[in-house]
């Protein structure tokens, strides 16, 4: 039976170049964080990070858009997109930190280099990057660019897929994009959610997030019946709290139900959840309350922060790649010895590379700004 | 696409002329929500004067979803963060950090006027009011949410003379900030007017074609491309002026819809085009008498 499909993916992550790169590491165990120096005035921070795999961090200028280009490029080929499709094409992006890489990078040259230097003259349009993306991959299509913190490529993707169902758009190409940049870096580090010792989510001994970076593409379009969907997601504001959601869980456990009722599935439907899963106190609490609401007795839950680091606005689109991925090949990643008890929060990880059918499955994103989004992915 | 129903507008638009002449926005917040709102930047200000003045002291529906978008973000926060990292060597302190991600203004919105349905803040380089009502007709046309408030806001962050380089405008070019407010919903009852369509076109016919299909009798052209043109190929003629003596910004086609119900009557295309061919599309009609 033909439908919206996603037709062909590309991704570039802390554990490699390309999706089978990322799903062959996905069955080992999550590798460390290693510790990523960042100048501050005389001196020098030491963050933990999982930068992507290959791609040092230098030339700051280019690098974000060679990177995103190359894998829109991946995703584009394995979907088979003709030079006439590609005009044809809308883009949508999600995104935390847009461009700021390269626009902190200029300031930085511009300040060493003693001129009169200000922040965002080389750019500052916030539509910029999508622009670029669109003129680079040669898409004839708008361009809208989602910027909801962590929940901005979940959502460019819940659009993306309803605008081509609804004919508003014949192929979409999705991007995730996230790039070390020292505000990020630091600001994360000012609020004391930096764990060094890796992203341990659900788990007792949780202490932050390792900052991760990633670049993902996803072609969504007309497509016979085999392959993932989107079958259903939601989005919502939680006025809770601006950088945590309602601990009690109530607000995520109304985003699911919502993404739950757009899917036509009820809760036992499900072969397995992705988390969230930031290993903060706030977030891990408020999303084992919710998941716990609308699912007494989950089924397997698993986290994919430990693998990547956090991604921010293009971890919706990252991990929801991973997960797919991870599916087609027959299993639900594991993360051993992380989140492997329930005495705490109520919910376990999967601990190792878990076998699974093809069926349904839910993933959840909770932003600053209190954005909520999840997504119920299918592929039976 | 079925129309959008507008049941508000707000507005607020200041020409900054010198490096010292930005308003004290303190107590327009006051007004606009009834509270003051401490520890936010002129960001979040506007966007809360904006929706404040388009809600009217109306309580909104909880589950009105909120579209929001800006040209160029919130500048302020950005700078102070990047002058105090990478010129004073100073971490970012942590509101400053979070209330650097774009999304913040949202969650001040939602939280002030009670509101916990979709929230969205949306990009785009050259057609970031289009685009963003583009996806609250679409939401509002699909059933997906039943009110949308919708809104751009745009700051100056002094010294003007950096402000012109940020936004690649000739010296002395006017700069204004302002923030455009809209609350749309299904319901026709007690409408001031419509909206009927807006998108952005990467084909001129198609975006003519839209252009020529809305019963449109004036024409109106954004700051960006060449609009008259297209208007003249509509067969539109260029007569609702809403950009004369206004300064620049980039959202300014947040403007048109509320000055058009306010001092036109009938039908109005807005069109802006981008270097590339492409055209943003608005269409817009007042109430019937």
């Amino acid at each position: 039976m033909s439908g919206v499909r996603f037709l062909g993916a590309g991704l570039h992550t802390h554990l490699g170049r390309g999706v089978a790169a990322n799903l062959d590491a996905l069955e080992r165990a999550p590798p460390p964080p290693v510790l990523t120096p960042v100048p501050l005035g005389a001196g020098v921070e030491h963050v933990p990070s999982m930068p992507l795999c290959d791609a040092p961090l230098t030339d700051f200028e280019t690098r974000l858009m060679r990177v995103a280009v190359e894998v829109a490029e991946d995703a584009i080929a394995a979907a088979g997109l003709t030079e006439a499709q590609r005009r044809e094409t809308t883009l949508f992006v999600g995104t935390s930190s847009l461009d700021i890489s390269i626009t902190e990078a200029v300031y930085r040259r511009e300040l060493a280099a003693g001129l009169d230097a200000h922040p965002l003259t080389s750019n500052s349009s916030m539509g910029n990057l999508g622009n670029e993306l669109r003129r680079a991959l040669r898409l004839g299509g708008p361009d809208f660019t989602f910027n909801t913190a962590c929940t901005a490529s979940a959502n460019a993707l819940l659009y993306a897929d309803a605008m081509v169902r609804a004919g508003h758009a014949k192929t979409a190409l999705v991007l995730g994009v996230e790039a070390f940049n020292a505000i990020t870096a630091l600001g994360f580090q000012s609020l004391d959610l930096l764990a060094r010792d890796g992203m341990k989510p659900f788990d007792a001994g949780r202490r932050g997030l390792v900052l991760g970076e990633g670049c993902s593409a996803l072609v969504v379009g007309m497509g016979d019946g085999k392959g993932f969907r989107l079958q259903g997601g939601a989005n919502a504001c939680d006025p809770y709290a601006i950088s945590a959601a309602n601990p009690d869980g109530s607000t995520i456990a109304s985003v699911i139900a919502d993404a739950l009722r757009a899917a036509k599935l009820d809760a036992s439907s499900l072969r397995a959840i992705k988390t969230h899963g930031t290993a903060s106190l706030l977030n891990d609490e408020a999303e084992a309350a919710g998941l716990l609401r609308v699912f007494p007795a989950p089924p397997p839950v698993c986290a994919l922060k430990p693998f990547i680091g956090h991604t921010f606005g293009a971890c919706g689109l990252n991990e929801l790649i991973l997960l797919c991925g991870a599916v087609e090949r027959g299993f639900i990643p594991g993360t051993p010895n992380i989140g492997a008890t329930s005495e705490e929060l109520g919910v376990t990880l999967t601990q190792a590379p878990t076998p699974v059918e093809p069926g349904a499955f839910l993933l959840n994103y909770f932003g600053f700004g209190g954005n909520n989004s999840a997504l119920v992915v299918a592929n039976a | 696409m079925r129309e959008a129903f507008i049941h508000g507008c707000g507005d607020y638009y200041a020409a900054v002329e010198t490096d010292d002449a930005l308003v004290d926005l303190k107590p327009l917040v006051k007004e606009a929500t009834g509270q003051p709102v401490r520890r936010v930047g002129r960001f979040i200000q506007l966007a809360l004067i904006g929706a404040g003045r388009c809600l009217g002291g109306r309580k909104a529906p909880e589950d009105t979803a909120v579209y929001f978008t800006s040209g160029r973000g919130d500048m302020e926060v950005t700078v102070e963060v990047m002058e105090a990292l990478f010129r004073d060597g100073e971490a970012p302190k942590p509101l400053h950090f979070i209330n650097t991600v774009s999304n913040a203004a949202c969650f001040y919105i939602s939280k002030h006027f009670g509101l916990h349905g979709r929230s969205t803040f949306l990009c785009n380089r050259y057609f970031s009011f289009e685009t963003t009502l583009q996806l609250a007709l679409f939401d509002l046309a699909s059933g997906a949410v039943k009110h949308a408030l919708v809104g751009s806001v745009d700051i100056v962050t002094p010294p003007l003379s950096v402000q012109r380089r940020r936004l690649h405008l000739p010296p002395d070019t006017p700069v204004a900030e302002a923030s455009h407010w809209l609350l749309l919903s299904a319901d026709p009852n007690g409408a001031r007017g419509a909206i009927t369509a807006a998108a952005v076109f990467g084909d001129r016919a198609a975006a003519l074609g839209l252009a020529r299909a809305g019963s449109a009798t004036a024409g109106a052209t954004g700051q960006f491309g060449d609009g008259a043109a297209f208007l003249h190929d509509a067969g539109l003629p260029e007569t609702f002026d809403y950009r004369a003596g206004r300064a620049h910004y980039d959202s300014q086609s947040g403007a048109v819809i509320s000055a058009f119900l306010d001092k036109g009557s009938g039908a109005l295309v807005h069109v802006n085009a981008d270097p590339d061919g492409r055209y943003g599309v608005m269409l817009v009609r007042t109430a019937p008498p």
